[in-house]
């Protein structure tokens, strides 16, 4: 994190003027449904009748161009960060990342999978993440409020980080998209075989 | 005629009363898009968002950046919500009009298209493929709902001898509602009026899940702003057609603005309960099933 | 038929030792130059679906073994056969022949396992991107390692 560029909070604080149209942009938030892994499941049920979301103003719309909000719910895959940043650079400021679940928090359960990514925060800068696997709409809807007073005081700010910083966040992008290398060289192989589990010999064929 | 005859008597008096009709035209718009979320909501058993979040979405709007693709994207916006607000200038409102005139049906019933061609000029050059998929569809659909509305022209011109909506207002607060004598011709303008305003189940333009909501994929900021205040000036206008033509029009402006809230959610009451239509299923259905009960009205006035 | 009559029908006219495994399930393993044939004939006695192939990597015996995973319908009786590949030229054959959606699932065996198949046309990647180390399903890839190599670990940050 040493790249990053250090500004002071008024430089990237949204001024009064700003403040009146940031208290509009709060009430009504429109997200871009990615539904990237399996948290979207939990947002069915916090948009229909028991918890109903639109009260607050959120509702889904169906491209880039018309949303505020990305929603990165769940794991992400190689494949799909190339994605979720060509749809996150498709927004129109002002625009927040909302990081769903554990797994772009520390990589949850996927943690040690050569597949998936560890940190979202590395590749997009994300303004507020809720813990859980996958969080109940109770905690989606408490953090969609924390978010509107995030708006309001003029705190979310992550698309300025990502002009200011874009060096960095596109040095780490290319760290994993564009890979030139091979992570392993060849002595750093296993040579021997994994522990077996029950103690069994078992070989190839099936025999015993 | 010199140029004289054309300039009003009270010029200052009279671009007062046009900038006022347009702004009262997108205002009453939001309010009643506002309250018709309230009301699908309420019909799916949830509170809704208040009624005042039409306004706040189109300021949020227009407080963004936004993005083009090429400047006819900017005129055609422009232009689609300008064809609208010029026809709104000749809906009277409980018998006012801003400008001297008859308020002709025709008129309005090709400045309304103006707006439709402006929006599909600018969005098509945005170069989107979804798009373009989506104007051929509201352009259909145009095709659909013109055809029972024009026969309910004629089926006016065969009783009254005039379209002016100023004359049918004067005609119906004189004698009773067209809705009593013209029952036929009322239905078959709610059913047109459904497929004008885009609701269910005629709302294949929008369809959000097939077409990643047609025509306005592109649009960001300020011009998914102007694509709301178009569709609210097309709610006012298309609710006041009717309401001049069938449900009397009006004593005053409150009165006028009633009928139209009632004709409003009597829409996204059905808006709320159906499914979606295919364009040609809807446009058969506009054509065979509107279109015949207009020609039953009409047979019925021509005899009469 | 029954199990044991599908057994001693394949041994006769094979020579593939098999034998019944579970309620329903018949397992054999066959040498890599017979397999075609051999699933062919499986085809013929009424096997006609392909479920799965999938692979097995046995680093301590240096060798890979294809499963090929087949259902019949109008016998209600599944037989899984295996083939072992050598280790150090992981080569087999395919039965796209056979059953056309083997294509995909060899796909898959060469991606991951680095197993390829003759005759198979289609053997670049599919689902990993810009993928430039060895096959991650082998039993020599430390994948922990490689997550925290490539994707770093939150502890390690601060």
């Amino acid at each position: 994190m040493s790249d990053f560029i250090k500004v002071s909070r008024d430089e990237i604080m949204d001024g009064k003027m700003e403040r009146v149209l940031d208290f509009f942009r709060a009430r009504s938030m429109w997200m871009l449904y990615y539904c990237t892994g399996c948290g979207a499941i939990e947002l069915p049920p916090s948009m229909t009748s028991a918890f109903d979301m639109e009260r607050f103003g959120l509702g889904p719309m169906a491209t880039p161009r018309q949303a505020d909000i990305l929603l990165i719910t769940g794991y992400i895959s190689v494949k799909t960060l190339k994605r979720v940043i060509r749809s996150y650079e498709q927004m129109p400021d002002p625009k927040w990342v909302v990081g769903f679940g554990s797994c772009p928090v520390n990589g949850g359960i996927y943690w040690n999978s050569y597949a998936t990514i560890n940190q979202l925060e590395k590749y997009l800068p994300v303004d507020i993440s809720i813990a859980g696997c996958m969080p109940r709409p109770q905690a989606v809807l408490d953090m969609f409020q924390k978010l509107k007073n995030m708006i309001q005081r003029g705190e979310a700010v992550g698309y300025k980080k990502y002009k200011l910083n874009y060096d960095w966040y596109k040095k780490n992008q290319d760290e994993v998209l564009n890979r030139e290398e091979p992570v392993f060289r060849e002595d750093e192989l296993f040579s021997a075989p994994p522990e077996q589990i029950s103690g069994e010999k078992i070989t190839a064929g099936g025999n015993r | 005629m010199v140029i004289a005859d054309f300039i009003p008597k009270n010029p200052g008096a009279t671009l007062g009363f046009i900038v006022l009709t347009g702004i009262a035209a997108m205002a009453v718009g939001l309010l009643f898009m506002g309250i018709g979320r309230k009301l699908t909501a309420r019909l799916q058993r949830r509170y809704g968002p208040p009624f005042w979040q039409s306004y706040i979405d189109v300021i949020k709007c227009f407080s963004r950046n936004s993005i083009s693709h090429h400047y006819i994207m900017d005129l055609g916006s422009m232009m689609g919500l300008a064809g609208l607000l010029a026809a709104a200038m000749f809906v009277p409102v409980a018998g006012h009009l801003p400008f001297a005139s008859t308020g002709p049906l025709i008129v309005i019933l090709y400045l309304m298209p103006i707006g439709y061609l402006g929006m599909a000029m600018g969005v098509s050059a945005s170069g989107n493929p979804l798009s373009a998929i989506g104007i051929g569809r509201a352009l259909t659909l145009m095709v659909g709902y013109e055809v029972p509305f024009a026969v309910i022209m004629l089926s006016m011109i065969a009783s009254f001898n005039t379209t002016g909506l100023l004359a049918l207002h004067q005609i119906q607060q004189a004698g009773g509602w067209n809705l009593f004598t013209m029952p036929f011709g009322f239905i078959a303008a709610i059913i047109a009026l459904q497929g004008m305003l885009a609701e269910k189940p005629f709302d294949t333009m929008i369809a959000p899940a097939e077409i990643a909501s047609g025509p306005m994929v592109e649009l960001s900021g300020k011009f998914l702003g102007m694509a709301f205040l178009q569709h609210a000036v097309a709610i006012f206008i298309e609710t006041g057609i009717v309401v001049n033509l069938f449900l009397g029009g009006g004593r005053t402006i409150w009165e006028f603005l009633l009928k139209q809230f009632v004709l409003y959610m009597f829409a996204m009451a059905l808006n709320g309960i159906y499914a979606r239509y295919r364009v040609e299923q809807a446009t058969r259905f506009l054509w065979f099933t509107a279109g015949s009960l207009a020609v039953v009205q009409l047979i019925l006035n021509l005899l009469a | 038929m029954t199990r044991n009559a599908l057994v001693e029908r394949i041994e006769a006219e094979t020579g593939i030792e098999s034998r019944p495994r579970y309620s329903n399930q018949i397992e054999a393993s066959v040498p890599r130059e017979r397999i075609i044939s051999f699933l062919s004939f499986l085809k013929t006695i009424g096997f006609e679906h392909l479920s799965n192939i999938t692979a097995i990597d046995w680093i301590q015996d240096s060798t890979m073994e294809v499963v090929y995973n087949v259902w019949s319908y109008s016998e209600r009786i599944h037989i899984t056969v295996k083939s072992p590949v050598p280790r150090g030229n992981p080569v087999s054959f395919t039965c796209m022949g056979l059953w056309p959606q083997g294509r995909v699932y060899e796909q898959e065996l060469h991606e991951m396992f680095g197993i390829s198949f003759q005759g198979n046309p289609t053997q670049g990647p599919l689902f990993l991107h810009n993928w430039k180390d060895i096959p991650p399903l082998r039993k020599d890839f430390d994948t922990e390692e490689y997550s925290r190599r490539a994707y770093g670990y939150l502890e390690e940050e601060q």
